[in-house]
């Protein structure tokens, strides 16, 4: 499931390196690298590599393959076909077929395209999160779908778009969240960075400037100058100032989401703890910024810090946008009252398609993959965002600290804790009984369990209409409580796990070392041990020559011979 | 005798349709009585030859033909299949080659005109599916038109096939008489083959060039009514 990076032309890899593009391939096809066959290519298209010919060498493969995909990637969101490509290369047309199909089949070439058009089938599906359970293949794409979901390749001669930096994305995707989230899941960055450029186009026409505080628009035709040319009368050739009309800076525009500095976080933090929940009063301690800034930008903080230390693995993208979701269903949830009751309803069904779901699934929580898909993928609401939050950690945790939230509010605002007695009650019975594990997470939100009781259990109806009461601020904010004690709790359980892996590894590695020590001293013992033997023998050695020496030149004495030659000749 | 071991000291294929069906590709132009029968289809060599009478009543039947068809029929696929059972077991072409096969025409409504090469040494090769790529790709409906393409693939690798064994013979016929002459033979039992040294080679790519595109570029038309009758009209003609 990972996707790899990768820069053929082997320079530093700079994420705003303009002339670089990036493309997407299916996750399964990341074994390919421009500079090498794989092992797959190798076995898949044995003809080139067994020799049998010289029309079919690796070399002949490589410019196959690399112009079949150049070509492609000159327009990823068209369909390459096997007759475009055929014509400009010389070969057995079978054999060219042969390749075509294999890059076909590994998403090398026409990926995008594809998956251009199947996106659009799965949109209806993707607006709820019914698709990560029953369907494994589409999960799994969507999982890509919010990683930093483009293998970067091919700084391709031709590459005809640029692309913005990665990190931009999080803060300007909330206006794609906002169009129901239709993130394409797997389209290649180039595409998704394209329309967000757009959008995030509020720039000066004159000075080339950002225009976030507010703008002027020329109202005959497309063009905008910021508030500064209009002050100075710089309007551009041939306009003039009546025929301009102010905008003022657009609420929900989402670059304002990147446009806190650090002292002004540290102001709001401070507002926010002065004036509580009253965000008129915070949000006037801010010049350019309005009430729902405020708020979103308050649940990006902690929620966006906890949401990147713990998913940083699946990519910032996915994070932040979770966030972004999150804020903007506060904002609609704190603005609007009908705004709210609907997304009420919203996740009413959701329950039910949930329940759809357990009773369709396993019992007992799904696998982790799967969890963490809906983590990223979830549609519009908070509720939604909790929901997920607390299916990765086990029920029992979401419910400490769904009570843990409750209790800290109700200590906080002096609110009856009697308001949230019967959710307890209908958690704990939730626990003992022994229904899916869906129906016991999603009861933990206070409106999600008053709707199921609604649905499910008519008899409470004067209760639940009772609970309609508690302030819908309050009723957020222990969602919200819940869910950041759930994530707390699974990050110190994940930190626990990591604590006690990394123990372990350094234990076994401090042990081989130990034994690889002492592997080489008994190693030297052994050395030292034949060099003792070996002196021994060459001493002895010494000692038997010089004897022999000795005697023979005693015997020499004896003899009375002076010399060898004439011993020798007297001989002879 | 010491054979030269040429480049390619691979033993010469046996003859049979270079592709991965060996089908035998099959003609019928068959009139009697001012009644014409065309068609052209595909055969497997192996099938029992009792199914050529039963192919040949059931299509007459089907086609509601004259009966005097059924023999015509049945005679003219026992020629073809003899005629190309005659060419199995000998040798037809040693080492590389590689043909241009080049197609040109017209199914119905729809005109074809394409280049491409084929490789006689790839046994994996499937006329049919090149043909139903090629329909998908350029957008062509007409069910006719897939077949047709394959089967005047599957002819000219057919005819090319045949060719070999021919020179194939006639090299051996004159190696036997004088054997210095044989490197010229080679080369010229493989005139139709292109230089492959020159298109596969170290130096050159096998990336053509811009201006090659257009030749190797599929050309596909589509024949008002009118067209078609005047290119009918002058078949006919051609034919007489």
């Amino acid at each position: 499931m990972e996707l790899t990076q990768r820069d053929p032309s082997s320079k530093p890899l700079r994420p705003d390196e303009p002339e670089l593009d990036l493309y997407t391939i299916p996750s399964q096809s990341s074994w390919f690298l421009w500079d090498e066959i794989h092992d797959i290519e190798r076995t898949e298209l044995r003809d080139f590599f067994d020799g049998s010919s010289f029309t079919r060498t690796p070399k002949v493969y490589r410019e196959y393959r690399d112009f079949i995909i150049n070509k492609y990637r000159e327009e990823p969101t068209r369909q390459l076909t096997f007759t475009d490509v055929r014509k400009s290369l010389v070969g057995d047309i079978s054999l060219l077929h042969k390749v075509f199909k294999f890059l076909e089949k590994w998403g090398l070439i026409n990926f995008s395209a594809n998956l251009g058009n199947s996106s659009n089938v799965s949109s209806s599906n993707s607006s709820s999160l019914v698709v990560v359970e029953d369907e494994e293949d589409k999960a799994r794409v969507k999982v890509e779908g919010t990683i930093p979901n483009a293998v970067r390749v091919g700084a391709s001669p031709n590459s005809p778009k640029p692309i913005s930096a990665p990190p931009v994305v999080g803060d300007s995707s909330g206006d794609a969240v906002e169009s129901g989230f239709k993130l394409p899941p797997l389209a290649s960055y180039s595409d998704v960075f394209g329309d967000l450029v757009k959008q995030k186009g509020l720039v000066c026409g004159n000075c080339g400037g950002n225009c976030d505080s507010g703008h002027y628009k020329y109202t005959k035709g497309e063009f905008i100058i910021c508030i500064n040319c209009f002050k100075n009368q710089n309007y551009g050739e041939n306009r003039s100032m009546d025929e301009f009309k102010q905008i003022e800076h657009v609420e929900n525009s989402s670059n304002q989401g990147a446009m806190w500095t650090e002292a002004e976080i540290l102001l709001l933090l401070e507002s926010v703890m002065k004036h509580g929940d009253d965000w008129e009063l915070v949000a006037q301690n801010f010049q350019n910024k309005s009430k729902l800034d405020c708020i979103a930008k308050l649940i990006e903080l902690p929620f966006g810090e906890l949401m990147l230390g713990s998913s940083h693995r699946y990519g910032n993208f996915g994070g932040l946008n979770g966030n972004k979701n999150g804020a903007n269903q506060i904002q609609l949830l704190s603005s609007e009252l009908h705004e709210s009751l609907k997304t009420e309803g919203q996740s009413h069904e959701q329950i039910n398609e949930k329940e759809q779901n357990g009773d369709a699934v396993d019992e007992g929580p799904p696998s982790k993959k799967q969890r963490i898909t809906s983590l990223s993928d979830a549609g519009g609401s908070l509720m939604k965002q909790v929901a997920l939050i607390s299916t990765t950690v086990g029920p029992e945790i979401t419910v400490a600290a769904a009570e843990a939230a409750v209790t800290a509010l109700c200590d906080e605002n002096s609110l009856p804790r009697e308001t949230f007695d019967i959710d307890e009650d209908y958690i704990s019975n939730g626990i003992c009984s022994p229904t899916s594990s869906f129906e016991q997470e999603r009861v933990l939100q206070d409106e999600d369990s008053k709707l199921k009781e609604r649905s499910t259990q008519s008899e409470t109806q004067d209760i639940s209409l009772k609970r309609d009461d508690i302030p819908l601020t309050v009723r957020i904010r222990a969602s919200i409580g819940t869910a950041l004690g759930a994530a707390a709790a699974r990050s110190k359980l994940l930190a626990d796990q990591e604590d006690r892996e990394i123990e372990n590894l350094v234990a076994i590695i401090i042990e081989t070392q130990m034994k690889k020590l002492h592997q080489k001293i008994k190693h030297f013992d052994d050395l030292e041990l034949i060099m003792e033997k070996e002196y021994t023998e060459i001493e002895d050695l010494k000692d038997s020559l010089l004897a022999e020496r000795i005697e023979v030149l005693q015997r020499a004495v004896n003899a009375g011979i002076c010399r060898w030659r004439d011993h020798f000749a007297v001989k002879s | 005798m010491k054979a030269p071991a040429l480049s390619f000291s691979k033993a010469p294929v046996k003859f049979r349709m270079p592709t991965s069906a060996n089908l035998v590709p099959i003609r019928l132009d068959i009139e009697i009585d001012g009644q014409r029968f065309k068609d052209a289809f595909t055969w497997n060599p192996s099938d029992p030859d009792s199914e050529v009478v039963v192919f040949a009543k059931r299509t007459v039947k089907d086609l509601k033909l004259p009966p005097a068809f059924i023999t015509q029929i049945a005679s003219s696929i026992q020629t073809q299949l003899a005629e190309f059972r005659s060419y199995e077991g000998q040798d037809m072409y040693s080492g590389e080659k590689i043909v241009p096969i080049k197609l040109d025409l017209r199914v119905n409504h729809t005109l074809i005109k394409d280049q491409f090469l084929w490789d006689m040494n790839n046994f994996e090769s499937d006329p049919e599916e090149f043909a139903r790529t090629f329909c998908k790709d350029l957008g062509i409906e007409d069910p006719e038109v897939g077949p047709a393409i394959a089967f005047a693939i599957r002819e000219q690798l057919y005819e090319i096939a045949t060719q070999s064994v021919a020179s194939a013979r006639e090299s051996r016929i004159s190696k036997k008489g004088r054997r210095g002459t044989e490197h010229a033979t080679s080369s010229k039992s493989s005139g139709s083959a292109l230089d492959l040294v020159k298109l596969f080679g170290y130096r050159s790519s096998v990336v053509r060039k811009r201006k090659d595109w257009d030749v190797y570029e599929p050309i596909v038309d589509h024949l008002s009514n009118e067209e078609v009758d005047a290119l009918e009209a002058r078949e006919d003609r051609n034919i007489r």
